[in-house]
């Protein structure tokens, strides 16, 4: 296979970092659906090992980065500490800047994300063309609104971060979150369109530079300082590495503002109206970067836990496949994951699935799964109590 | 000496037999190289087999083309078993993960080699049982690598490690027939080939399926963790925890080095000041387990003991494992290179040893960790050192003979579970005659008389017919 001279750039004291012991391998998502080496992260960092002491990479080097989920499974399980996140994301910029990894249709899809008017746009084409019956359903689209009104704001004590397709496609679920936070006692307020996209993507890409653009745009969208609430757990991630991405100090004081809403609700509980009598079983599906990444998967449960009984996976916080567009360039192999979700979601016998990341919800509904944002639930919960 | 890059013919008959999960990727045949010890080789051609007939014509193959070829696991083994080297074919059993049957009237399950040891037993759970072997890679390790290894784990200090758990085993024999070694009766007729072939670490053929024993859990589990302020106090209270005619299900130690890792990875709640924990585990009917927990106390307290902390419930008893078996990987907080023994001392020569190990380590300027199964005296000195520090491989060499010297002086063996492999074989030397392993080496020819299975691995010389894979570690095996 034709060699191509690439320097990766990784810290050489974390890739000298991983021993090798394996103990990552079953919580690897890839892995455990192809157990084979090159979809493991102890693999992929020795990948990343032969690519740093050769200088070469080709094809099949390029294929086995790309088919990681960057779902960060495997740092919740190494003992080792091996900063397994920062060393894809490293190798996907490298890659991005000096090969032909990320195609000129793929950067500008990126580039969408961004723009909230053409992404307005394109949805409520797309919106049209689903009424009419004509997408292919193997796109496994959601259901696309073609009208949302839009968002008002209820006061100045918190912010409410949008985000890009989840403010295009699932406005309800703002609404809803938005309902609950004012029912905790807060009036929320919301950005305008500078902070479209937190670039999560973008990073997930390789796209560094477009991603620090991003983050740049987004921070002066938040003036003062009150908190910033986040409902989806992929872009609450992105907002909460702002520091380490930029560097800055600004940067990092935006960082610390940053509450995945689940953290902030946890001191507010009491503010909320009272539990009704009977609670309905419901499984909670951790989004892997709320708990690999921000490590703040149990506020989640005890928020829920005042109005449902929560019931936990079997799976570990095992990735569902999502991974932001993971869903769509690598189809096969993210329906396959979703399928061991599914099952730990069968061995759990509830009424229904929570879960606080739009990918995930989209990627498992597409799936057959009924899955809702843990705070719709709460929501229809507290009001039918009031 | 045989070529080094794959040969056409071989790679288009694999792939006749397996299509395209017969791998020659450079990039991918890189990754089947190494195992978790720092022994590294690179196969020609790696296969991927998802059945019995795969793995027998993948064998025969290798045969025709007068290439060896070598099993791999999950690629934990410590001791440079899956290593590659002699250019062989490796046949990977990962893709063969499943449980075929479990059979509660016999209490045997029958699985795949590739199903992974703590996958089965949490499959097993809701039906009341488990698989003892417990290795602390339990969530990763194979159990065709438990097989090949005849591992142990913290649980087999009462329960026996894998041949006791272990009732039959289908295996592709070197020369490429099938057959079944071992059965579900109590007491099989014949030779034990079964036994035999139970830590034979790839060298007697590939196991391609195993009928485990199936073993009850227990009615009631406690777990201590005892911290004492001197190591010497706590190697003492093992030896006399035992000699009170006690056997706890689980008898673990850490010294403090490991405790202080353990504990930036698990948040336990380990004591960082203490200068040595015991994880004790007592398990069966509740009543025995009571006076298990009071004659533990007893001991304890009569050695010195600090605080004795009794789990209260599930979690907290599976994060204080979680700690234990998590403890290797743990050492990269403070090298990232490790380089591991596994000897096994008389329990009463434990503080002699575990001294001389402190000591020997202080004179090639290494740091060591102990973290290890100490009901049974099987110790794992961890040497912790970082590859990229010019000459420190020679010294931790220099130290690791010093320690298995240590040990075996003190009446013990070169290995408790992890086996010999590659890493170990030269030392064998040091444990038999040269009479004692020319015996071994015909029992291994009887199973592969032309040193095809997993050549130069266990046996200094290597099978004696299988000279022309090439007779040495290779050059710069060591990363
Ligand atoms: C963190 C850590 C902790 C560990 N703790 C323990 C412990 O507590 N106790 C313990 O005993 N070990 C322990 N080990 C060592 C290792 O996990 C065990 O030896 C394990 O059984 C190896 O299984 P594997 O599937 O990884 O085998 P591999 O490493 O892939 O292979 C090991 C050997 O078995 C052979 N083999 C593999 N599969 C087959 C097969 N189907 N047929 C024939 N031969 C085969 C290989 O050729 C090789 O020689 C530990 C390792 C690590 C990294
Ligand atoms: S990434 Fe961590 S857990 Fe995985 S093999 Fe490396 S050291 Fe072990
Ligand atoms: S980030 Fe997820 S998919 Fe990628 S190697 Fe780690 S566990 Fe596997």
């Amino acid at each position: 296979m034709k060699k191509v001279a690439v320097k990766l750039g990784i810290d050489s004291e974390d890739l000298a970092s991983c021993v090798a012991c394996g103990l990552c391998l079953p919580h690897c998502p890839t892995y455990r659906v192809t157990q084979e080496e090159s979809a493991s992260p102890r693999g992929r960092i020795a990948l990343m090992r032969q690519a740093e002491t050769t200088g070469l990479i080709d094809q099949e080097f390029v294929e086995f980065m790309d088919a990681c989920v960057q779902c960060r499974g495997c740092e919740t399980a190494c003992p080792a500490g091996v900063p397994f996140g920062s060393m894809m994301e490293t190798t996907r910029e490298a890659l991005a800047e000096q090969t032909r990894y990320q195609p000129l249709w793929r950067r500008w899809g990126y580039r969408i994300l961004g723009c909230p008017k053409i992404l307005t746009l394109g949805s409520k084409v797309l919106a049209v063309l689903q009424k009419l019956n004509l997408l292919p359903s193997k796109l496994a689209l959601p259901k696309i609104p073609l009208l949302q009104g839009r968002l008002v704001p209820s006061g100045r004590d918190v912010w409410l971060f949008t985000g890009c397709v989840m403010d295009a496609w699932m406005r309800d679920t703002h609404r809803a979150v938005q309902r609950v936070i004012e029912a905790a006692g807060a009036g929320v307020r919301f950005p305008d369109k500078q902070a479209a996209c937190c670039g999560a993507l973008h990073v997930h890409a390789g796209l560094g530079h477009e991603a620090r653009r991003l983050a740049e745009r987004t921070m002066e969208a938040f003036p003062g300082q009150a908190p910033i609430l986040v409902d989806s757990a992929g872009c609450g991630a992105q907002l909460k590495e702002y520091g380490r991405l930029l560097d800055s100090a600004a940067a990092h004081e935006f960082s610390q503002r940053v509450l995945d809403v689940h953290e902030w609700l946890v001191n507010h509980l009491d503010a909320l109206p009272p539990a009704h009598a009977d609670a309905p079983r419901i499984a909670i599906q951790d989004p892997c970067h709320l708990r690999h990444v921000q490590q703040s998967h149990d506020p989640v449960r005890v928020v829920l836990a005042r109005y449902v009984e929560p019931v936990i996976l079997d799976d570990e916080g095992l990735c569902c496949g999502a991974g932001g567009a993971y869903s769509m360039l690598h189809a096969d192999t993210a329906a396959a994951v979703r399928e061991r979700k599914i099952g730990s979601i069968e061995r759990a016998q509830v009424q229904e699935v929570v879960s606080a990341n739009p990918g995930c919800l989209l990627h498992l509904r597409a799936g057959g799964v009924t899955v809702r944002h843990p705070l719709e639930i709460v929501d229809d919960l507290m009001r039918k109590d009031t | 000496m045989v070529p080094v890059s794959p040969d056409k013919p071989l790679l288009d008959e694999l792939r006749s037999i397996i299509g395209d999960r017969a791998r020659a990727g450079d990039f991918e045949l890189g990754l089947y190289g190494k195992d978790g010890s720092v022994l590294e080789g690179r196969p020609s051609i790696v296969c991927l087999p998802v059945s019995t007939e795969e793995v027998q014509q993948i064998v025969g193959a290798c045969r025709r083309h007068e290439r060896p070829f070598i099993a791999r696991g999950s690629g934990t083994g410590l001791a440079g078993g899956a290593v590659p080297v002699g250019d062989p074919v490796v046949i990977a059993t990962a893709k063969m993960n499943k449980i075929i049957e479990v059979d509660l009237d016999n209490r045997v399950a029958w699985v795949e080699p590739g199903v992974l040891n703590l996958d089965l037993t949490t499959q097993l759970k809701p039906l009341g049982f488990h698989f003892a072997p417990d290795p602390s890679s339990q969530q990763v390790c194979s159990i065709g690598g438990n097989v090949a290894t005849n591992s142990g784990g913290p649980h087999c200090l009462a329960y026996g490690v894998t041949s006791s758990h272990v009732a039959a085993i289908e295996v592709v024999l070197p020369d490429g027939t099938v057959t079944l070694l071992g059965d579900l009766t109590p007491e099989p007729a014949g030779y034990d080939l079964r036994g035999l072939f139970i830590g034979s670490e790839g060298t007697m053929g590939i196991a391609t399926k195993i009928a485990v024993r199936l073993t009850q859990n227990p009615p009631e589990v406690r777990t201590l963790l005892l911290d004492f302020s001197d190591v010497r106090d706590g190697a003492a209270a093992v030896s006399a925890i035992i000699a009170e005619g006690l056997i706890p299900a689980a008898l673990e130690m850490m010294d403090h080095r490991a405790i202080e890792v353990v504990e930036a990875f698990v948040n336990a709640g380990y004591p960082t000041e203490a200068d040595a924990v015991l994880l004790v585990e007592l398990d069966g009917l509740a009543g025995g387990v009571a006076s298990g927990v009071e004659i533990v106390r007893r001991v304890a307290d009569a050695h010195r003991v600090g605080n004795v902390r009794v789990a209260a419930d599930d979690a907290e008893r599976a994060l204080l494992w979680k700690g234990r078996k998590n403890a290797f990987g743990a050492v990269a907080r403070i090298k990232p290179d490790y380089y591991l023994h596994d000897t096994v001392v008389p329990r009463g020569k434990l503080v002699e040893v575990l001294e001389k190990v402190y000591r020997i380590a202080d004179e090639y300027d290494l740091i060591a960790i102990n973290v290890f199964h100490a009901g049974d005296g099987n110790l794992h000195p961890i040497l912790a050192y970082d590859a990229r520090e010019p000459g420190v491989l020679e010294r931790v060499h220099a130290a690791g003979k010093a320690i298995i010297t240590a040990s075996i002086e003190a009446g013990g063996v070169l290995s408790g579970e992890h086996g010999i492999g590659l890493e170990k074989r030269d030392y064998m030397g040091m444990l038999f005659s040269e009479h004692d392993m020319t015996t071994q080496d015909l029992v291994r020819e009887a199973f592969d008389p032309d040193g095809f299975a997993n050549p130069l691995k266990v046996l200094p010389s290597g099978s004696r017919c299988s000279d022309s894979f090439g007779q040495h570690v290779p050059e710069g095996a060591w990363v």
